[in-house]
């Protein structure tokens, strides 16, 4: 059974913690001192994510061009913010798939925490389980 | 010699990259080149330090790591290029080289910040530093590599978790750098699980209690390198040195080759285009018949042949490390096809020259029996030409994964 029931649901919790993701300092001065911008493209149910230093952009008005576009499934995405998905793993087998300069997003990955650790709270307000 | 078509100027490459590879070209032609003969004769344990310093000090130790951590940043791409300098110059140095990028990577691919604090500065100071992949072991090659065949591996190296260590058993080979490397990443099967289905990537400083370096591989080519045994009895490391979580060594390994196989069909070019160099000036030269050599048609049909081949396996390993540069997973086509042409491509190459040049292309002083010797190696590393026929051929059955 999927996590998500659906995409309103997906774009509400993942829209939320990109939104936290993006009032961090360290990690928007790092978007800005790359000039990065991410989509976030999510499926079953889809749900895309556009993300910059200075704003993020949830559903179909995510702007199609940007630096990174890292695709995953709702599921997978939620396992990984849950902590239950070890990154490299997900990447190596295909789980979640990045497009755009790879040295970029890994350096982005260790300035991730805060979403880590606010997501299982954020999923949880919704009736999304672990 | 830098004919521009056999050697091109890479003026569409960032100018990061262009620098390090003038740096790159500098050091291949004026410190490798003139000793690679002279490399090649010595005792398979001799290793020499000054030019591998020499090598450090341009920054090919620390080409592929991130800025953050003092490297150079400049991508898979950007050693590719390097690695047909060196190989172009002796394949055996490029080793040295890319076996420490291969020894990395699996810190840059586990995005652990920890773990690339702790191991990649060490590149960056001033004296030089190597670290080496260790994968192969007596009974197990390709099962460790090749998902499907994992479950039927046989007597691979263990990992038990006691606390807050891993405990590792057992003995790998063929390890590049084994000898003189700082660390190594090597891959060991958990306690309980089938074969190698519970292959699981650690990162063992070489210092530690339980380490014993090998013997040294006696190699029919590529003699300035080090290929050796790591043997591992009761090694702790703590558990913060694995790699991408427990059982998911294959598919780390597998992210890990298809990243290499690029840099490595950039090594068989080199190799390839120090052959046709070789004839091209050889061909230049002599004189049967009351004409150069190149000026005979069957003569001039080879180095064209030769010329095409170089330029085709440079196109395919450049546009296989740009995408791995641009893209997670890495692919697994483009980095396959590429090795398994250039492979092809330095074997013949070189066989070619060999040809070519007739009596002088069989002996030593000439260089082109060296470098036909040296072809074989790549054929070999990162996946023999058997393996990687499988995973060209999976890609072509596979049907589209959608997320």
């Amino acid at each position: 059974m999927p996590a998500f029931p659906n995409a309103e649901t997906a774009a509400e919790v993942f829209g939320e913690l990109f939104t936290i993701l993006a009032a961090d300092e360290e990690f928007t001065a790092k978007l800005r001192e790359n000039d990065l911008t991410a989509r976030l493209v999510h499926t079953k149910p889809d749900c895309t994510i556009f993300l910059s230093a200075d704003k993020v952009i949830v559903g179909p008005e995510a702007p199609e061009d940007a630096a990174i576009t890292i695709k995953m499934s709702c599921d997978t995405a939620h396992q990984l913010w849950l902590g239950k998905l070890m990154m490299p793993a997900a990447v190596a087998t295909g789980k979640v798939r990045i497009r755009g300069k790879v040295a970029k997003v890994l350096e982005l990955v260790p300035i991730l925490r805060p979403a880590f650790d606010r997501y299982p709270e954020l999923a949880a307000a919704r009736g999304i389980g672990a | 010699m830098f004919n521009e078509i056999i050697s091109p100027d890479l003026s569409d490459l960032p100018p990061e990259t262009r620098k390090f590879h003038a740096a790159v070209r500098e050091y291949a032609r004026d410190e490798v080149a003139p000793k690679a003969l002279e490399l090649d004769l010595q005792e398979a344990e001799d290793f020499d330090w000054e030019i591998v310093q020499k090598g450090h000090d341009i920054g090919l130790t620390r080409a592929v790591i991130p800025k953050e951590y003092g490297g150079l940043g400049v991508g898979v791409l950007g050693v590719a290029v390097a690695m047909e300098e060196l190989a172009a110059a002796c394949p055996a140095v490029a080793l040295i080289f890319g076996a420490t990028m291969l020894g990395q990577t699996p810190i840059l691919l586990s995005g652990d910040p920890r773990l690339q604090a702790r191991f990649l500065p060490i590149f960056g100071g001033d004296q030089v530093a190597l670290a080496c992949n260790a994968v192969a072991e007596h009974e197990a090659g390709t099962d460790l590599v090749i998902p499907q065949n994992a479950v039927h591996a046989r007597i691979v190296t263990t990992a038990r978790r006691d606390g807050d260590e891993y405990v590792i058993n057992g003995q790998k080979r063929f390890c590049t750098n084994g000898k003189v490397a700082d660390f190594a990443s090597i891959y060991a099967n958990m306690e309980g699980y089938e074969g190698a289905t519970g292959l699981t990537g650690f990162i063992v400083p070489l210092d530690a209690e339980g380490v014993t370096r090998g013997i040294v591989a006696d190699k029919m080519g590529y003699r300035a390198c080090l290929g050796s045994e790591l043997h591992f009895d009761n090694v702790r490391i703590p558990v913060e040195n694995m790699i991408g979580g427990e059982a998911e060594g294959v598919a780390i390994s597998t992210a890990q080759g298809n990243m290499a196989r690029s840099t490595v069909a950039a090594i068989s070019t080199g190799i390839a285009r120090n052959a046709l160099e070789h004839a091209v000036e050889y061909c230049g030269q002599r004189v049967q018949g009351g004409k150069l050599l190149h000026e005979h048609q069957f003569t001039a049909g080879k180095l064209a042949t030769m010329t095409a081949n170089v330029d085709a396996a440079r196109l395919l390993y450049r546009r296989a490390a740009d995408l791995v540069d641009n893209q997670l997973p890495a692919p697994e086509y483009e980095p396959a096809v590429a090795k398994l042409f250039a492979d092809r491509v330095a074997i013949e190459t070189a066989g070619m020259a060999v040809s070519l040049m007739g009596a002088n292309g069989f002996v030593r002083e000439y260089g082109a029996e060296k470098i036909l010797r040296d072809s074989y190696g790549t054929r070999i590393f990162e996946g023999t030409p058997e393996a990687l026929s499988l995973a060209v051929t999976d890609c072509l059955y596979r049907e589209e994964d959608d997320l």
